[in-house]
C-alpha cells in the first residue's frame, strides 16, 4: 500500500513517514504542494494525506486537481477545525480529515478505514487465542467458560476484536461504546478496560488487552 | 442614501428654514388674501357709487341728452386712465362713453339691479351694470375699472412677499445654524470626552453631571457600556494571563524532564518512560486547546445550536453508563431520576451534563449518591446534579463558572480540563438561552441547568412514549 503525504512541517512529515512506514506501508513525503501534485501524476498511491496551509498551493488546490483525473482516497490534516473548513474539504471531495493535534493511533485508525474501505470484519464469532465472542448470542468465553459481561463491557471488548491488533485512542473508544464524540478529561476508558481486564484477562495466564502508552489500547495476542 | 445632510447642525438648520418658510408663507399668503380682498371690496363699492351717483343724476336731468351735453357732471367722478363710464339704449347704442383705454364691452345680460363681472381679455376689467328704466326708455348703465394697474401692483406686492420669504428662510437657515452649532456643543464635549477612552484608558467615565438632560440619559448609557467592556476586557486580560499561566505548567514539565533525561544516556524503560510522561502533558495541553477554542466558539455571537427533541432520561442514562465504572471506583451511585423531553442541541447538552457529573464525581463523598433530577416548570425545565461533600465556600460560588477558576489553586489535578469545565457548560446553556446556577451547603452540592422552553412542554404523547421507562434509581 503505498501512501503519500503531503506536509510542509518537517517534523510532522518526519515522524508521519517514520510511523506510516514502521506501520508496513510505503510513505512518499512531499514538502510542498507543486511537488506532490508532481508525485501524484508521477506515481500511483492508495492513499494521499493532506495539509491544507501549504506553500506554492493550498490543500484545497491540490484536491481540486487530484479529483479531476482520480478518485484515490484522501485523508485532510488541518489546524483550523471551524465548520466551514471542514464542511469545504469534505465538499471538495476529501473522505477524511483530522483535526491538529492529533493522536497518532487516530491517525491509523483512520487510514485502515480508508485503505480498507470495507467495514469492519462483519462476521458474528471473534475469537483470539482462547477467547472468543459471539454477537448474535452475546457470549463471550475464555478457555470454554463463561464470562458475564454488562452491556457496556461486551461493547467495548466487542470493539476491541473487530480491531484486533489495531490501537485504539481512548477518545476513540469513548466514541464507539458510549458516542462521547468530545475529550471528556476523566479517566473513564481506564476504568472501563480495567473492569473488562479484571473479567477477561486476568483470571487467565494469557493477556489479551495490553496498554500502549501514550497513545491507547490494543487487544492482541502477545507475541 | 438618505437625502439628509450628515452633520446633525445642517439638519437642524434645514429644518429651521424648512419650518420658518412655512410660517412666514402662510402669514404672507394670509395677509395677501386679505388685502386683495379689501381692495376688490372697495373698488366694488367704488363702481357701485358711481352707478349710483349716475342714477340719480339721470333722474335729476331732464334727458339724457341733457346729461350728454354736460359731460362735466360726472367726468369729475372718473378723473383717470383706468375708470370707464357707458350708457347704452336698448339697442346698444352707446349714448355716453368714457372709455379712456377703449375697452371691448362684452354683451351684458339684463340686470334688474347691480350686476359685477370680471372681463379677461388684453386689459383685464371689472364691470357694474343695471337696467334702469329711463321714462319709458331703458337704458344700460355700465361702470367699470381697468384692473391692469390693480393687478401690477399685487404682483410687486407678491413678488416682495417672495423675497421676503426667501430672505427669512435664509435668515432661518443661517440662526438655526448657528444656534444648533451652540446647541451641539456638548456633544461635541462628549464626543471629545468619549474619544480619549482607550485601552489603558477603560477606567475614565464620561461626566454625567454637567450635562443637558438629554445627554445624561445618553452618558450615562455610555458610562454602563464602559464598565461592562471594562469587565469584559478584564476578565479577557485575566483570561489571557491563565491561560499562559496554565500553558506554561504542563510546558515546565515538558522541558525539565526532557532536558534532565538527555543529560546523559539512559535505559530505554526511562526513555519510554519520559515519553509517555511527555504524552500525558501533550494530551493535557491538546484538551486545554481544544475547550478553549469551544468556548471562543460557543461565545461567537454566530454561534449555532442544533436543536432536536431530546429524550432527557435516556440522555442521561447513557451518561451514567458513561462514568458507572468511576461512580463504582469511589463507591459513589449514580441515580437517574430524570424525565420528559426537551427541545437541544443533543451534544452540547451531553457535553455539559457529563462536565458536571465528572465535578461531582471528582468532588463528591466516596459511599454517597449522586442524583441527577429534572424538573419541569412553568417556562423552563431543571435539571439538577446533587452531590454529597465538602460544601463550596461562598465566596466561591459566583466566581465558580469562570474561566480557570479554582476554589483552591492547589488542588489542580492532572484529570481536571484545566478549569474549563463549569466555564463550558456555562456557554452551552447561554447557547441555548438558559443558565446555570449552583448552591452549596451543608445538604450538599447543586448545580442546576435552567433551560427555558419557550411555553413548549413536552407533549402528553412524549410523556406517555412507551419507548420511554420510568424513571430509574441504580
Amino acid at each position: 500500500m503505498r501512501i503519500l503525504v503531503v506536509e510542509d512541517e518537517h517534523k510532522t512529515a518526519d515522524y508521519l513517514f517514520k510511523g506510516l512506514s514502521e506501520s508496513g506501508y510505503t510513505v512518499a513525503v512531499a514538502l510542498n504542494g507543486l511537488d506532490g501534485q508532481h508525485l501524484i501524476q508521477e506515481e500511483e498511491f492508495d492513499l494521499i494525506i493532506l495539509d491544507v496551509m501549504l506553500p506554492g498551493m493550498n490543500g484545497w488546490q491540490l484536491l481540486q486537481t487530484i479529483r479531476r483525473t482520480s478518485q484515490v482516497p484522501v485523508l485532510f490534516l488541518t489546524a483550523r477545525d471551524a465548520v466551514e473548513d471542514r464542511v469545504k474539504g469534505l465538499e471538495l471531495g476529501a473522505d477524511d480529515y483530522l483535526v491538529k493535534p492529533f493522536s497518532f493511533a487516530e491517525l491509523l485508525a483512520r487510514v485502515r478505514t480508508l485503505l480498507r474501505r470495507a467495514p469492519a470484519r462483519e462476521s458474528s464469532v471473534f475469537e483470539v487465542a482462547d477467547l472468543q465472542l459471539d454477537l448474535l448470542r452475546r457470549r463471550v468465553t475464555r478457555q470454554e467458560e463463561r464470562i458475564n459481561l454488562t452491556n457496556k463491557e461486551f461493547a467495548l471488548l466487542h470493539l476491541l476484536l473487530s480491531r484486533e491488533g489495531e490501537v485504539l485512542s481512548r477518545t476513540y473508544i469513548a466514541s464507539q461504546v458510549w458516542q462521547m464524540n468530545f475529550d471528556s478529561d476523566t479517566n473513564v476508558v481506564d476504568v472501563a478496560i480495567r473492569r473488562l481486564r479484571a473479567k477477561v484477562d486476568d483470571p487467565y495466564p494469557i493477556k489479551l488487552i495490553q496498554t500502549v502508552r501514550g497513545m491507547g489500547y490494543v487487544l492482541e495476542q502477545p507475541s | 442614501m438618505s437625502p439628509w445632510p450628515r452633520a446633525l447642525s445642517l439638519r437642524l438648520a434645514l429644518l429651521f428654514a424648512l419650518v420658518s418658510t412655512l410660517v412666514l408663507g402662510a402669514i404672507g399668503f394670509y395677509l395677501y388674501q386679505s388685502l386683495q380682498k379689501e381692495i376688490v371690496w372697495r373698488d366694488d363699492q367704488a363702481l357701485l357709487g358711481r352707478l349710483e351717483r349716475m342714477r340719480a343724476l339721470l333722474d335729476d336731468s331732464d334727458s339724457i341728452e341733457v346729461l350728454r351735453q354736460r359731460p362735466h357732471l360726472y367726468s369729475n367722478m372718473l378723473g383717470n386712465q383706468e375708470s370707464l363710464l357707458l350708457m347704452l339704449d336698448e339697442r346698444q347704442q352707446v349714448l355716453i362713453e368714457i372709455n379712456p383705454t377703449q375697452l371691448h364691452i362684452p354683451p351684458l345680460p339684463e340686470a334688474d339691479h347691480v350686476q359685477l363681472i370680471d372681463t379677461t381679455g388684453a386689459e383685464p376689467a371689472r364691470l357694474a351694470w343695471i337696467h334702469v328704466q329711463r321714462d319709458t326708455q331703458p337704458v344700460t348703465l355700465i361702470a367699470g375699472k381697468v384692473l391692469t394697474e390693480r393687478n401690477q401692483m399685487l404682483a410687486a406686492y407678491r413678488l416682495k412677499l417672495g423675497i421676503a420669504l426667501a430672505a427669512g428662510a435664509l435668515l432661518a437657515f443661517l440662526l438655526g445654524w448657528l444656534v444648533s452649532q451652540r446647541a451641539l456643543r456638548p456633544v461635541r464635549r462628549l464626543a471629545k470626552r468619549a474619544a480619549a477612552i482607550d485601552v489603558q484608558h477603560l477606567y475614565l467615565r464620561l461626566d454625567d453631571e454637567q450635562q443637558v438632560s438629554e445627554l445624561r440619559t445618553l452618558s450615562r448609557a455610555l458610562n454602563l457600556m464602559l464598565a461592562r467592556l471594562e469587565d469584559g476586557f478584564a476578565q479577557l486580560s485575566r483570561f489571557s494571563e491563565d491561560l499562559a499561566h496554565e500553558m506554561r505548567t504542563p510546558l515546565s514539565n515538558l522541558m525539565g524532564q526532557t532536558q534532565q533525561t538527555l543529560r546523559r544516556s539512559r535505559s530505554e524503560e526511562e526513555y519510554q518512560s519520559l515519553l509517555a510522561s511527555n504524552q500525558e502533558e501533550y494530551e493535557r495541553l491538546a484538551r486545554m486547546i481544544d475547550s478553549m477554542l469551544f468556548l471562543a466558539r460557543t461565545e461567537q455571537p454566530q454561534a449555532s445550536v442544533n436543536l432536536t427533541r431530546v429524550d432527557l432520561h435516556a440522555l442521561v442514562e447513557q451518561l451514567c453508563e458513561y462514568f458507572e465504572g468511576m461512580a463504582e471506583d469511589s463507591g459513589m451511585q449514580l441515580a437517574n431520576q430524570t424525565e420528559g423531553w426537551l427541545l437541544a442541541d443533543e451534544e452540547l447538552l451531553r457535553r455539559a451534563l457529563a462536565n458536571l457529573i465528572a465535578n461531582a464525581l471528582r468532588y463528591g463523598e466516596a459511599n454517597s449518591p449522586i442524583s441527577i433530577t429534572s424538573q419541569q416548570l412553568e417556562d423552563r425545565l431543571e435539571i439538577g446534579v446533587h452531590n454529597l461533600g465538602t460544601p463550596i465556600a461562598a465566596e466561591h460560588l459566583p466566581r465558580l463558572f469562570e474561566r480557570f477558576y479554582r476554589c483552591d489553586p492547589a488542588r489542580a489535578q492532572t484529570g481536571d480540563c484545566g478549569g474549563l469545565g463549569l466555564s463550558i457548560v456555562r456557554s452551552i446553556l447561554q447557547l441555548h438561552g438558559g443558565r446555570v446556577r449552583v448552591n452549596s451547603s451543608e445538604r450538599g452540592t447543586w448545580f442546576v441547568l435552567v433551560l427555558p422552553t419557550n411555553g413548549v412542554t413536552p407533549t402528553a404523547e412524549a410523556m406517555t412514549d412507551p419507548a420511554q421507562p420510568g424513571p430509574t434509581t441504580r
